[in-house]
């Protein structure tokens, strides 16, 4: 695995290369019969060049630009040119790229232009709207995250985890300590120095003319002219068996839990396409059809549902379909198990389960794992196989519905080294065989060596830290309700979960108040 | 200006002149024909055809949600009923129901709200017969064992449990069930928790649900995309033709006039303070003015280059956000403005700002070129967002779950075009009393401490 890592990166950086020389790189869409024209400027520097002490600049940097005005515009004046045209603009930043897309109504596009022309050109970085961009991210890294969704915060904390020490850790909104640092010059230097010509990628949809997009790319020929050293992205940390962090918070209903473990391989590569299929079949995202869901909400409705993941996924709980803009060259594999009842919790609500010490994360974790050991052991079926990739080859499709997504996509594919994902993936599905998805399995998958986190109630935290330490029994707890309907296999089935081994070397509680704190190298 | 902009909407692109049919587009938001056709057993199906090659988004609108919720101790029902459509027939048990749907390569699903409840799929527009069977199989077959009926409770209430993270989700709760007293928007589309806990219990309940609401009458589908009109109704007939016509009608208690102001709060710490002001608001209707004035209203107030926003945000910094605006619900609801503020202390001046301004709206008459310009940003933004089988069928599903008619979101749209700025002075003097207001905040104190 590791020369496999090695050989990664080394692809990566060759692409970095590849990237520079052709300096103004331009993807177009052209479609007539659009309402509206979508411009896309994709900047090839993301939070990983956030410079030490100051983690969250780049994105900082970006939602100044943003909201703010130009030389000779306030924000204000801005918003009121375009309230008529109803344009949505926004940046997008992720840990290797920002991506800044504009959309606007198509007969509006021309009187829209010197607009988007002079935001990214010369925005004027006013101290009033840096001020305010800065407190809501200081707000969101110190507040927010830790107490608006369970989901989200366990997934921040396992990347955290995964790539403690490297420039991927921190949040793409940075840290406490980082954002407070951070001041206006800050945000002007970094963005003269990162978002030049030579990093960015241009991507231009809908009803647009050839002047039009002439223009565009004749006026982002005069960014600067500089070649920003753009940092290489970290690498995922290998863990020495099951690690745990479990953040105790307090009056948290459920324990919330991702998994992870690094991935040798992305979009980039063909064995993508045979990762897609065993994946979708373990986990597909917000769908029934997986066997995690299967498992763990359709036959004992533990939570809301169970899903995996080969690739970065934004917003997992808003979004159903993946959205464009957020390449990454490091990878990880996850696996997403919604909140499930804690102990306090199910105590109250069955007097039968009075005895309990902990709720159904172990029960869940270990239902998890062993699903995939299984897997990897035995396989997808011929007829699995057929049916999942017959699925994903309609799916996919569904990715690029509106001419946004589809530029999106496209620009992606380039991050990627490919031309077009979609229709790529799509060849490579064609052509695939159950032996490439089962030898892929086997290939890049393993349960023996994981990070965990389970954000949960401070009376979870304890119970729970000794039950993974010692690997107790974790019987599943069931209301008589549904207990005395459980089909026998499910019954037989729990009680090989219920003791299913996992390899945990390590378990830790971490209070919330002090989660993400500044990269330290280890665990 | 305010003319020339509009009549451009009717460019919109996408071929919509080449589809004019029953209803013609003309002069309509939506620049496509929408063709409705009501089989014999009351089911009223719509057909969108555009062009989107190879997909189409087949929605299945029941308008039944937590309002039709009126009995004690069922709250939170539709939504768990929801859960329960997908545990399979005796044709497509719940697994072939999946394969079905696997093969198909669809994106589905499903969703409840107060007034609604929402199947919808999008995928292949060459498998449309296929979708057609397996939800006409459903809608009028649905068989489920009591044991899968008590064990998909617990999926519902892990869907509180992860919802439940949330302060706002909390506050929401709360405000509702302060709010209204008799109504059932009393309680949220997730019910309360002690009714979660208890669905296990009510298999018998769940079948007499399924027997009053899933019916024709109560159920409009809507197919959006690269379809024509005459397959639509050939396998709507084909397979929803045989449904039968129910008899159940609920009796939705009225919401007495509310006197005085209310409050509810919640105690966080480590979390941004927020202040609600939530007024009651008006139901829906496709022909009064009261609505989109209110929306325009809100749209500008709380706008970014609005004073309020560049005041409290830009320039006190004692905002991080404004949102709000009324709801679009069958019955009134609220017309809510919220601020994130920055510090808890603020929260009694924030909450005085917002109320000049709203105060100032009563007397104050709207400057002809803000309101033109506001009427423009808000037909724009529907258009920008008419991009997909699926966008559109959204848009399509809420004004036929609002009036059971489609048509409505022409009509509703075309009412902007007639609002004045004494119909906004109006509206605003009608709704934003301090009677019909609870106050609901979140901050570190054990109450809200605003009057």
């Amino acid at each position: 695995m590791k020369n496999k890592l090695v050989i990664t990166a080394l692809m990566t950086s060759f692409l970095l290369a590849a990237f520079f020389v052709n300096a103004q790189e331009v993807v177009e869409l052209k479609q007539p019969q659009s309402n509206k024209v979508v411009i896309k400027l994709m900047f090839r520097n993301g939070s990983i060049s956030d410079p030490a002490g100051k983690d969250g600049l780049t994105s900082a940097t970006a939602s100044t630009v943003i909201a703010g005005g130009t030389k000779d515009k306030t924000a204000k004046q801005i918003q009121e040119l375009i309230y008529p045209m109803a344009v949505n603009f926004d940046a997008s930043v992720d840990k290797e790229v920002v991506v800044f897309t504009f959309q606007v109504y198509k007969d509006f596009a021309e009187k829209f232009y010197p607009l988007l022309r002079d935001l990214i050109l010369s925005p004027a970085f006013a101290d009033d709207d840096f001020k305010n961009v800065r407190s809501n991210q200081q707000n969101y890294v110190e507040e927010v995250i830790r107490s608006s969704s369970d989901e989200e915060y366990s997934k921040m904390a396992l990347e955290d985890l995964l790539f403690r020490g490297t420039n991927y850790q921190h949040m793409v909104d940075g840290t406490t300590a980082g954002v407070s640092a951070i001041m206006l010059d800050d945000v002007k230097a970094h963005y003269k120095k990162y978002f030049t010509r030579n990093n960015l990628r241009i991507g231009i949809a809908g009803n647009y003319s050839a002047a039009f997009l002439d223009q565009l790319k004749k006026d982002m020929k005069t960014l600067p002219d500089t070649k920003p050293d753009i940092p290489m992205p970290g690498k995922a940390n290998s863990p020495d068996g099951i690690n745990v962090e479990i953040v105790s918070k307090e009056k948290a209903l459920g324990s919330a839990i991702f998994t992870g473990f690094p991935l040798a391989i992305t979009r980039t590569d063909d064995d993508f396409a045979a990762l897609m299929v065993a994946n979708s079949y373990l986990g597909e995202h917000r769908k029934s059809y997986g066997k995690l869901y299967d498992k763990i909400r359709t036959t004992r409705s533990m939570n809301y549902g169970d899903y995996s993941y080969i690739e970065w996924y934004e917003n997992g709980g808003g979004n159903m379909l993946p959205v464009p803009g957020v390449p990454r060259s490091s990878n990880y594999f996850s696996i997403w198990i919604r909140p499930v009842q804690v102990a306090e919790g199910l105590k109250k609500q069955y007097k039968e389960l009075d005895g309990i010490e902990t709720g159904h994360a172990q029960f869940a974790l270990r239902l998890a794992v062993r699903e995939m050991d299984e897997l990897i052991a035995n396989g997808m079926s011929k007829e699995d196989f057929e049916l999942t990739r017959q699925f994903l080859r309609s799916y996919n499709k569904l990715y690029i519905q509106t001419p946004e997504r589809q530029l999106g996509f496209l620009m992606d594919s380039r991050y990627y080294g490919r031309k077009d994902y979609i229709s790529e993936m799509d060849a490579l599905l064609a052509k695939l065989t159950v032996e490439d998805v089962n030898r892929a399995i086997k290939k890049y998958w393993q349960t023996k060596n994981m990070f965990v986190t389970i954000v949960t109630d401070d009376s979870e935290a304890g119970p729970l830290k000794t039950a993974l330490e010692q690997n107790k029994p974790s019987p599943m707890s069931y209301s008589n309700l549904v207990k005395v309907g459980l089909p026998a296999d499910v019954v037989k089935e729990d009680e090989k979960i219920a003791t299913y081994p996992l390899n945990v070397k390590s378990v830790k509680i971490v209070d919330s108040k002090n989660t993400f704190k500044p990269a330290v190298k280890g665990f | 200006m305010k003319y020339r902009l509009f009549s451009l909407l009717l460019l919109l692109a996408l071929n919509s002149g080449s589809v004019a049919g029953q209803t013609s587009a003309k002069n309509k938001i939506l620049p496509f024909g929408i063709f409705q056709k009501k089989l014999a057993n009351g089911l009223n199906v719509v057909t969108v055809p555009f062009s989107s090659p190879g997909l189409a988004s087949l929605y299945i609108v029941v308008r039944a949600g937590s309002r039709e919720e009126v009995e004690e101790g069922k709250t939170g029902f539709a939504h768990f009923f929801e859960h329960m459509m997908f545990r399979g027939t005796e044709k497509y048990s719940k697994e072939a129901y999946d394969q079905v749907l696997k093969s198909i390569g669809a994106s589905a699903n499903a969703n409840t709200s107060f007034d609604r409840t929402v199947y919808h799929m999008t995928g292949n527009a060459g498998m449309i017969e296929k979708m057609f069977e397996v939800e006409g199989d459903r809608f009028q077959h649905l068989k489920y064992s009591e044991h899968d009926f008590k064990t998909e409770a617990g999926a519902v209430k892990g869907e509180y449990t992860k919802n439940s993270a949330s302060p706002y989700q909390q506050l929401y709760e709360k405000l509702l069930n302060t709010a209204f007293e008799k109504h059932t928007y009393k309680h949220t589309t997730m019910g309360f928790f002690k009714d979660v806990v208890d669905m296990p219990n009510q298999y018998d309940y769940s079948l007499v649900f399924f027997d009053r609401f899933y019916r024709p009458e109560y159920t409009t589908i809507i197919v959006t995309g690269d379809v024509t009109k005459e397959e639509v109704n050939k396998y709507a007939e084909k397979y929803f033709g045989g449904w039968k016509h129910g008899s159940y009608s609920p009796v939705i208690e009225k919401e007495p006039a509310q006197v005085g102001t209310r409050y509810v709060h919640i105690q966080q710490a480590g979390f941004p303070p927020y202040i609600g002001l939530n007024f009651k608001g008006p139901a829906f209707s496709d022909h009064n003015i009261d609505l989109p004035a209110l929306n325009i209203l809100a749209t500008l107030l709380l706008d970014q280059s609005g004073d309020l926003y560049q005041q409290l945000v830009i320039k006190e910094q004692k905002a991080r956000f404004i949102n709000g605006g009324p709801g679009l619900n069958r019955d009134p609801l609220l017309v809510s403005f919220g601020i994130s503020a920055v510090k808890a202390e603020d929260l009694q001046y924030l909450k005085d700002e917002l109320m000049k301004a709203l105060e100032k709206a009563k007397s104050v008459p709207i400057d002809p070129k803000k309101l033109a310009d506001t009427k423009s940003n808000i037909k724009y933004s529907f258009a920008m967002r008419l991009d997909s089988p699926d966008q559109i069928a959204n848009s399509m599903a809420l004004y036929t779950w609002l009036t059971g008619n489609p048509e409505s979101l022409n009509n509703y749209y075309a009412l902007y075009d007639k609002v004045t700025a004494a119909d906004i002075m109006n509206a605003a003097k009608k709704y934003f009393m301090a009677n019909s207001l609870t106050i609901a905040t979140i901050s570190p104190a054990d109450a809200g401490n605003v009057k």
